[in-house]
């Protein structure tokens, strides 16, 4: 048979000015240092864009691009700063570099993302006024590097998770807000408002408590799974339906941590299987599902 | 120097990969290297291509691309020259034999250096004479199927110098086969300093990594964390790192983290490419494997001035950790001696930060540099010394080749009566 001669593979196209490294810091600030590119020879005036992601054609989303000028760092590299005072709507925001004279952005890649002052993050809760905010450099599904940010005004932090014989436990720490005498959690299944459920909740000091059964009284039947949504009323029932403080766990370095944070599901009286989940943008859930039969 | 690296697949994702990349990435900083990769299925390598090495493919498996190999006749006939033991051996076939032989046929290089068994072999059948041939062996000759110890042992008496990645390894080469004259030498596996600044040892977590298989021993880990969050609840643990095609223990793992109520303690955090940047989130690192031919993960932690506390298992560990001073070593298996060993640097945090730092000094020993330098001398060493197989004679070639294929020949008709015999017995 013929052999072909060897293939060779052509030089990777180069990403040099493209690959971002991170640094995160718990107040916010987000360095990136991106390697230098030789052709483009760190010319002035280089900006890293951050733009809030589907935002286009919705005029509800409107949030201007942020512009961060590159500088020189003398090691070879391009530095830019995001201080933690810049406001960053909550959201995805991705992250491009323009070159000056030229319209076109390109794209960036996460390289080495140093988020280590962010895992275990404590704010003092009499020290977030302006609320919670989280910026975390993440890489996307397609390999890009974006941000994910949360503004929390109040914010309630999800913490451990315990299961009772009836009920699960859930502890937490609520910041900028005070718990009520009426204060409650509500949980919510996604498209029914009218099937809500509540429970009441302690704490003091800044943190909250609460338990859950694992038989909902208003889950009625449950033929398909159903994600059910947990939100704190401080003030009570009476913000129902609407109103209240999303229950969510998002100090620290994970950007998603719906298949990280796994809880065991408890068997309901009605074939249910009952578990606490988080949703990709970690947000504290119940999730109800039919008890697989396999015989 | 002109050195050539034959690789599986330089493209996928895996600890030969990562080593040849580095390797090949040091050297280039003085010679002239290229990666031949056998196969190629994607577009780019995904760990990213060494800068100023040359990178080639043989067989493209590539499906949108219009020099796709998949569909070849000749690659659905099972593979004749390429080692029937290599646990890749179905992924070879007639045509990696004849792409592999044209390629080692017609290469003009000084040095050619095979990264697995089936491979090495197939250097010791087709390389033309010149070129100094190397063979490196990334796992162990006893985790070698038996098929695959009788071929090499005939096979590698062709090669230049086997290098292994631990010393207790290139015992077992010299003791266990008779290769005579054939140089066996042990070259760790190199890991470059991390971009990111070392962990300050400080934070509650233990961080472990590595694929979610059997081998890694995540079971014991798990238990062992157990006892360690009985004393101290503070304490979380994180292992990094996703199944693949030979296993994945994911739901076998958050199963037992369930039956024993860790679920606020203890999180598989999935696959992380660079990891490096995780290390320094964690005080303490954790191995519990039941093997590492040499312990990659265990240098990573080390570099960011970790300790780690690891099973003295075969072969890498012991050669990397020195128990007590930069880390611990402790009995494989043992979930109590695992949770002891880690409660001790919880406890001790004077002894947690000394071993951080002394980890941090001991495993610069493994910086690329000074690794690629070993191996560059061994090379350097035989091309003056001017190659066995320079002045093989063609006759003692030949008689190797023949006795080679009686031997083949022989292997094929046992293993024929070995299922037979097996089947008789089912039956």
């Amino acid at each position: 048979m013929t052999v072909p001669a060897l293939r060779p593979t052509p030089p990777a196209e180069s990403t040099a000015g493209r690959v971002a490294d991170c640094i995160a810091d718990a107040d916010g600030r987000i360095t990136f240092d991106l390697l230098r590119d030789r052709r483009e020879g760190g010319a002035p005036g280089a900006v890293l864009l951050l733009r809030l992601r589907g935002t286009k054609g919705r005029s509800d989303r409107v949030a201007e691009d942020v512009r961060l000028p590159l500088s020189p760092d003398g090691d070879g590299r391009l530095r830019a700063v995001l201080p933690g005072t810049a406001e960053l709507a909550e959201g995805r925001w991705d992250a491009w570099v323009q070159q000056p004279g030229t319209d076109g952005e390109t794209a960036v890649e996460p390289g080495i993302r140093d988020l280590r002052a962010l895992v275990d993050r404590t704010p003092d809760p009499g020290g977030t006024v302006g609320g919670v905010v989280v910026r975390i450099p993440y890489p996307t599904a397609d390999g890009r590097l974006a941000v994910r940010c949360w503004v929390r005004a109040p914010h309630a932090e999800a913490g451990p998770i315990t299961f009772g014989p009836a009920a699960m436990t859930v502890d937490g720490t609520l910041y900028g807000a005070e718990l009520g005498d009426d204060a409650c959690v509500e949980a919510r299944p996604a498209g029914h408002p009218e099937r809500s459920c509540r429970a009441p909740v302690t704490g003091r000091d800044g943190s909250f408590s609460f338990s859950l059964p694992y038989d909902l009284p208003t889950a009625g039947p449950v033929t398909a799974p159903q994600l059910w949504e947990l939100w704190l009323l401080p003030g009570g029932p009476s913000g129902s339906g609407t109103g209240g403080i999303r229950i969510s766990r998002i100090l620290d370095d994970i950007w998603d941590r719906k298949k990280i944070f796994v809880y065991p599901p408890r068997a309901t009286t009605g074939d249910v299987l009952a578990a606490p989940c988080y949703s990709a943008d970690n947000d504290l859930c119940l999730r109800l599902e039919p008890v697989q039969r396999h015989d | 120097m002109h050195i050539s690296f034959l690789l599986h697949n330089a493209y996928g994702v895996g600890g030969t990969i990562r080593t040849t990349f580095n390797l090949a990435g040091q050297l280039a900083e003085h010679h002239d290297i290229e990666i031949v990769s056998v196969f190629r299925h994607r577009d780019a390598p995904a760990l990213g291509a060494p800068a100023g090495v040359r990178m080639s493919h043989l067989v493209d498996l590539r499906k949108k691309s219009p020099t796709y190999d998949g569909d070849a006749i000749e690659h659905t006939r099972p593979a004749a020259v390429f080692a029937r033991g290599d646990s890749r051996y179905r992924q070879y076939s007639r045509l990696t034999d004849a792409r592999v032989a044209d390629h080692l046929r017609s290469l003009e290089a000084d040095v050619v250096v095979g990264t697995r068994p089936g491979l090495n072999v197939q250097i010791t059948r087709q390389a033309r004479r010149g070129p100094v041939r190397i063979g490196q062996e990334h796992l162990t000759l006893d985790s070698h199927s038996y098929r695959l110890r009788r071929e090499i042992g005939h096979r590698y008496t062709l090669l230049d110098a086997i290098t292994t990645v631990t010393e207790a390894d290139a015992r077992a080469y010299r003791t266990g086969l008779r290769l005579p004259g054939v140089r066996i030498e042990s070259i760790p596996n190199g890991v470059p300093e991390p971009v990111v600044a070392p962990a300050d040892c400080d934070s509650k977590w233990v961080i472990a990594a590595g694929r979610l298989h059997k081998v890694k021993r995540y079971d014991v880990l798990v238990r062992a964390f157990a006892d360690v969050v009985a004393v101290r609840p503070d304490w979380r643990l994180r292992i990094y790192g996703g199944g693949d095609a030979t296993g994945d223990e994911r739901q076998a793992l958050h199963t037992l983290i369930g039956q024993l109520g860790l679920h606020n303690h203890v999180f598989l955090m999935g696959s992380v490419n660079p990891l490096e940047a995780e290390w320094p989130k964690g005080a303490i690192a954790a191995v519990t494997s039941d093997r590492e031919s040499f312990g990659m993960t265990i240098v990573e932690a080390m570099r960011c001035g970790l300790p780690v506390v690891a099973t003295d298992c075969p072969h890498g560990p012991r050669e990397i950790i020195d128990d007590g001073t930069d880390g611990r070593l402790v009995p494989v298996g043992d979930a109590a001696a695992v949770a002891d060993a880690v409660l001790g640097l919880i406890d001790d945090d004077g002894t947690r930060h000394r071993m951080g730092r002394a980890a941090r000094a001991a495993s610069r020993r493994f910086d690329p540099a000074l690794i690629a330098e070993r191996h560059e001398g061994l090379y350097t060493e035989l091309i003056r010394r001017g190659g066995r197989h320079h002045s093989h004679s063609a006759l003692r070639t030949g008689v190797h080749r023949a006795r080679g294929a009686v031997l083949d020949g022989m292997y094929a008709l046992r293993h024929k009566a070995g299922d037979a015999l097996r089947k008789g017995r089912a039956a």
